[in-house]
C-alpha cells in the first residue's frame, strides 16, 4: 500500500514535468502544478505510512537502469525525509500557479521544478549505490536547471550556477568515490549487503569512506567551509527553486551523513561525530553571523540556511558521538531533537524563501535597502512572513522554539556522557545554539523591521501589493504546519522518534513520553508549548481588554497625533529610517574579523569651501571570508596552471614527437 | 552676585525684570519639577552663556528641579532664547508641537520677548510670541543667571 502510494507520487512527478513541457502556455502551469500537488499528496501517504505503521517496503526494477537495475526501498528514516519534502513540495506546487503567472515565465521552470521534486523524493528512496547516485545526480542537474531557469541571462545568475554545478559535482564525485570503495570491500552494492558486512571492513577503510562521503554530504548540506554555493545560489534561484533547495534538498546532506555513518557503517569511532559537530559549530556561528549582516532579503534566508543546517549537523555530531559512548538513550534524544529541528527548519525556511518571492514578484527587488512599508501593502504575506520569522527566531509556541528547547534539552542531557571529549563538545554546541539563537533573532528583526515596518524607501515598495492567492495559499499550508507544530509537537514525535531509531546504528530506546507537549523519558524535563499559548493569548486578550475598557482621564480619551519627532527638521523622507546596513552595523563592528567588510567612502567637497560637502557616496560589501581566503587562491592557481599548460602545445609537430617518444620510454621503464 | 563697579559703569547693563507673563494663577504650573527643552531661535549664543551658568554650581538651577533635557518629548516645556529667523520658525513650530501637554514656553532675552538689538534684521521673523504663544518672558540682554533662575523657580514654586 504504501509502495504503491509512493510510486503513484513519483510517477505523478514524473508526468507533471512532461506536462509541463508540453502542455500550450495557458494550462501549462496549472496541469503540471495540480498534477505535482498530486504527486506531494500520494507520496506524503506513502511515507506517512512508513512512518506510522515502522513498516519499510523495498522494490527491485531490473528495466529502468542498465546493468544494476533499480533499488527503491523506504525505511522510516528515509520516509521521513520524503514526508518533509512531499510537505514543502505541496506549498510549492500552490505557489508555482501565481508565481509562474509573468510575463518572462519559462517552460522550463514549469517542466523542471516537479522534476526536481520528484529526484528530492527518490534519494531518501534509493538503496543501492547506482540508484542512489543516480538520483543524486539527477537531483543535481534538475537543480541546477531550476536555479538558471528564470534569469539566465543574468551575470549573477550564471556565476551562481557556476560555483553550484563545480562545487555540487566534486561532492557528487566524493560520495560516489567513497560508495563504491565501500560496495566494492563489502561485496556488493545494496546498502541491505552492505549494512550485512561492515563487521568485515577495516576501521581505517570505514573511516576513509566516512570521511570522503561526509566532504560530499557537507558540500550538499552546505556546511562551512563546503557552503560557498549556497549563499549565491538560493538568492538567485527562482523562489519556488530557492525554496525546494533550502527546504528540501540540503536536508538531504544531512539524510546521506545518517545513511552512510550510522546506517551503512555502524556509527564508527568517536572522532567522525566530532568532526560533523565541529562542521556543525563553524557553520550555526558562519551562517548566523553573515544572515545578521546580510541586506539582500534572500541572501539572508540563503546564509540563515547555513546556520540551520550547522545546528542539526551539532544534533548529529552530538547523537553520534554519544552513540560511540554507548549511550544509546541520550543519543536517541539528540537525534529525535535533531530531525525535529531539520522538519521545523524545512517549513519555515521555505515559507520564508516563499514569502521572499512574493516580495520579489511585488517589487522586483530583494534588497532591504529598498523596500519598507509592506505591511500595509501586502498585509498577508506580512503576516506568513511573521509567522517564519518567529519560528526561526524560536519565540516560544512556534515550531523553532520547541525543537531548539529540545535540541538543547538533548545536548544538556548529554553532558552527563561518559567521555569528558564528547562532554566538551556538547558544551561547544550548547554555546553554539545559544550565539546563533541571538544572531538570528537580530536578523530577522532587521528583515521585519526594515522590510515591513515604516516608510516605502522606493517607488516600486509603495506600489507593492498581495500576491494571487495561490501564492498565499502556497504559503499558508507552511505556515500552518508551522504553527501546528509549535503548539503541539507531540503529535509528531512519535514518528520522529521512529524515524531517529532507524537513523542510529544499534536503534534506540524511546527517549519521549506520548503526549501534546515534549516530556523527557529518563531525565527531568517537559515543556507543554500549548499552555503557553493559552496562557499568552489570555494574558494578550487581558491585557487588551484592560487598555479598552477601564476608565481613563478625560485629556487621554482623545489622543493627539502629530508628526514622528524628528529634530524639528522640515522635510522627513523616507530615506532618514534606518536602513538593513545601519542596523547591522554595530555587530558588524564587534564580528569584523569575521565578516571583513569593505567600504568605501567617497565626498565631493563644495569648491567654495571644504567644509560643505556636495555629495557623499557609501559602498559596503561583506564578502564571504571563507570564498576570499580559501577559494580565491585555489582558483586563481588552478588558472595559472591551466595558463602554463597551454604553452606546452605550441603547434609544433616534433614537440607533440618527443612528448609521445618520452611517454612511451617512461610506460617501458615503468613497466621494464 | 558679587558686582565690580568699574565693570558694572563699563558696560552699563540694563535692569533685569521678571514679568510672570500671561500665567495668571499664584500657584506653581509645574510644581517642584520642570524639564526644558533649549531651542536657540536665532539668538547670538549670549543667552546661552547665561543659561550654562543657570546650571552650574553658583545658581544651579538643578535644586529647584529645573532641568533641560535633551528631546522636546521628554520636556514640560521651551525654553526659547533669540529672536525667531526666517529659517528657525518652521523647527520652533514644530518643537512646541512635539512637547505633551499640558507645556510651557518661556522666552528668554530681550530678542526673544521681542525688543532686543536683532529685532529689526533682515532675516527675522519675529519674536517668539509672533511664532508661539508665550507663558513667561525673561528680560535682560542677556539675563543675569540669577534672573533666569528666579524666573523658572515661579513655574516650579520651589
Amino acid at each position: 500500500m504504501s509502495a504503491t502510494a509512493y510510486l503513484i507520487g513519483v510517477s505523478a512527478l514524473c508526468a507533471a514535468a512532461v506536462l509541463g513541457a508540453i502542455l500550450p502556455a495557458g494550462q501549462r502551469l496549472l496541469g503540471a502544478a495540480l498534477l505535482s500537488a498530486v504527486g506531494c499528496l500520494a507520496a506524503l501517504a506513502g511515507s506517512g505510512e512508513v512512518l506510522v505503521s515502522g513498516h519499510p517496503f523495498a522494490m527491485h526494477s531490473a528495466e529502468v537502469l542498465p546493468l544494476t537495475g533499480v533499488d527503491v526501498s523506504l525505511d522510516p528514516l528515509g520516509a521521513l525525509f520524503v514526508a518533509i519534502t512531499a510537505i514543502v513540495g505541496l506549498a510549492v506546487s500552490w505557489y508555482s500557479i501565481g508565481y509562474g503567472a509573468h510575463p518572462h515565465a519559462s517552460r522550463t521552470t514549469t517542466a523542471v521544478l516537479p522534476a526536481f521534486l520528484a529526484t528530492l523524493l527518490l534519494v531518501p528512496a534509493a538503496s543501492s549505490v547506482a540508484t542512489f547516485m543516480a538520483a543524486w545526480e539527477l537531483m543535481a542537474l534538475t537543480s541546477l536547471l531550476g536555479l538558471l531557469g528564470e534569469h539566465r541571462r543574468r551575470p549573477e545568475t550564471r556565476d551562481a550556477a557556476q560555483w553550484y554545478a563545480v562545487m555540487t559535482h566534486i561532492g557528487a564525485a566524493a560520495i560516489l568515490f567513497g560508495l563504491v570503495l565501500l560496495g566494492a570491500h563489502a561485496g556488493g552494492q545494496s546498502f541491505a549487503a552492505i549494512a550485512a558486512h561492515r563487521r568485515e571492513l577495516s576501521m581505517p577503510l570505514r573511516s576513509a569512506v566516512f570521511v570522503i562521503t561526509l566532504a560530499g554530504f557537507a558540500s550538499k548540506a552546505g556546511a562551512v567551509p563546503l557552503h560557498v554555493w549556497l549563499p549565491r545560489a538560493h538568492p538567485e534561484a527562482p523562489s519556488p527553486v530557492s525554496a525546494l533547495m533550502s527546504g528540501a534538498m540540503v536536508n538531504l546532506g544531512v539524510y546521506g551523513i545518517l545513511r552512510v555513518g550510522e546506517v551503512l557503517l555502524g556509527g564508527g569511532e568517536l572522532w567522525w561525530w566530532l568532526l560533523v559537530a565541529s562542521l556543525g559549530v563553524t557553520s550555526a556561528f558562519f551562517g548566523a553571523l553573515h544572515a545578521a549582516a546580510s541586506t539582500d532579503l534572500k541572501r539572508l534566508l540563503a546564509y540563515s540556511t547555513v546556520d540551520n543546517v550547522g545546528l542539526v549537523l551539532i544534533g548529529v555530531g552530538a547523537a553520534g558521538a554519544l552513540q560511540c559512548d554507548g549511550d544509546r538513550l541520550l543519543a536517541g534524544l539528540a537525534l529525535v531533537a535533531t530531525l525535529f529541528h531539520l522538519a521545523n527548519h524545512a517549513l519555515f525556511k521555505s515559507g520564508l524563501f516563499l514569502a521572499a518571492g512574493a516580495i520579489q514578484h511585488s517589487t522586483a527587488t530583494r534588497d532591504l535597502d529598498r523596500l519598507g512599508g509592506l505591511a500595509r501593502r501586502m498585509p498577508v504575506t506580512a503576516v506568513l512572513f511573521g509567522i517564519g520569522a518567529l519560528s526561526i527566531s524560536a519565540v516560544p509556541g512556534s515550531n523553532g522554539f520547541a525543537s531548539e528547547w529540545l535540541l538543547f534539552e538533548g545536548l544538556l542531557q548529554g553532558i552527563a556522557s561518559r567521555s569528558a571529549v564528547t562532554q566538551a563538545a556538547l558544551l561547544a554546541g550548547v554555546a553554539a545554539l545559544a550565539i546563533t539563537g541571538g544572531l538570528t533573532a537580530t536578523a530577522f528583526v532587521k528583515a521585519i523591521g526594515v522590510g515591513f515596518l515604516g516608510q516605502p524607501r522606493t517607488q516600486a515598495a509603495r506600489e507593492a501589493k498581495d500576491v494571487a492567492p495561490s501564492m498565499l495559499a502556497g504559503m499558508g499550508i507552511l505556515a500552518v504546519a508551522c504553527v501546528t507544530l509549535g503548539v503541539v509537537p507531540g503529535v509528531a514525535l512519535p514518528v520522529l522518534e521512529r524515524a531517529a531509531a532507524g537513523g542510529l546504528a544499534g536503534g534506540a530506546p524511546h527517549a519521549l513520553r506520548p503526549g501534546i507537549g515534549i516530556e523527557l523519558a529518563a531525565a527531568r524535563g517537559a515543556i507543554d508549548p500549548a499552555l503557553v499559548v493559552v496562557g499568552l493569548l489570555a494574558a494578550f486578550i487581558l491585557a487588551g481588554s484592560a487598555v479598552r475598557f477601564a476608565p481613563r482621564p478625560a485629556q487621554l480619551r482623545h489622543p493627539r497625533r502629530g508628526e514622528v519627532w524628528g529634530c524639528g527638521r522640515e522635510l522627513q523622507t523616507a530615506r532618514m529610517e534606518i536602513t538593513a546596513t545601519s542596523f547591522a552595523e554595530p555587530l558588524q563592528r564587534v564580528f569584523a574579523d569575521v565578516l571583513r567588510p569593505d567600504h568605501d567612502l567617497e565626498v565631493t567637497h563644495a569648491s567654495e569651501s571644504r567644509y560643505f560637502p556636495e555629495a557623499i557616496s557609501f559602498h559596503q560589501r561583506i564578502d564571504d571570508a571563507i570564498e576570499r581566503l580559501v577559494y580565491r587562491p585555489v582558483i586563481a592557481a588552478v588558472v595559472s596552471w591551466g595558463r602554463l599548460a597551454r604553452r606546452i602545445p605550441n603547434g609544433s609537430v616534433h614537440r607533440y614527437l618527443a612528448f609521445g617518444f618520452a611517454a612511451l620510454l617512461l610506460v617501458l621503464v615503468v613497466l621494464r | 552676585m558679587r558686582r565690580i563697579p568699574v565693570l558694572d559703569a563699563l558696560f552699563p547693563r540694563r535692569v533685569t525684570e521678571v514679568s510672570p507673563g500671561r500665567s495668571k494663577t499664584t500657584t506653581p504650573r509645574f510644581p517642584g519639577s520642570l524639564q526644558l527643552r533649549h531651542v536657540d531661535a536665532g539668538s547670538c549664543n549670549g543667552c546661552e552663556v547665561e543659561i550654562t551658568q543657570v546650571f552650574a554650581p553658583v545658581c544651579d538651577a538643578g535644586r529647584f528641579g529645573i532641568r533641560l533635557v535633551a528631546s522636546p518629548r521628554h520636556a514640560d516645556g521651551l525654553l526659547v532664547t533669540g529672536v525667531v529667523t526666517k529659517n528657525m520658525a518652521a523647527p520652533l513650530t514644530k518643537t512646541l508641537e512635539a512637547v505633551p501637554r499640558p507645556r510651557v514656553v518661556v522666552a528668554c532675552g530681550d530678542c526673544a520677548v521681542g525688543d532686543g538689538v536683532f529685532s529689526k534684521g533682515y532675516g527675522v521673523a519675529g519674536s517668539v510670541s509672533d511664532v508661539v504663544p508665550v507663558d513667561l518672558e525673561i528680560r535682560g540682554c542677556p539675563p543675569e543667571p540669577t534672573a533666569i533662575t528666579e524666573a523658572l523657580r515661579v513655574l516650579t514654586g520651589r
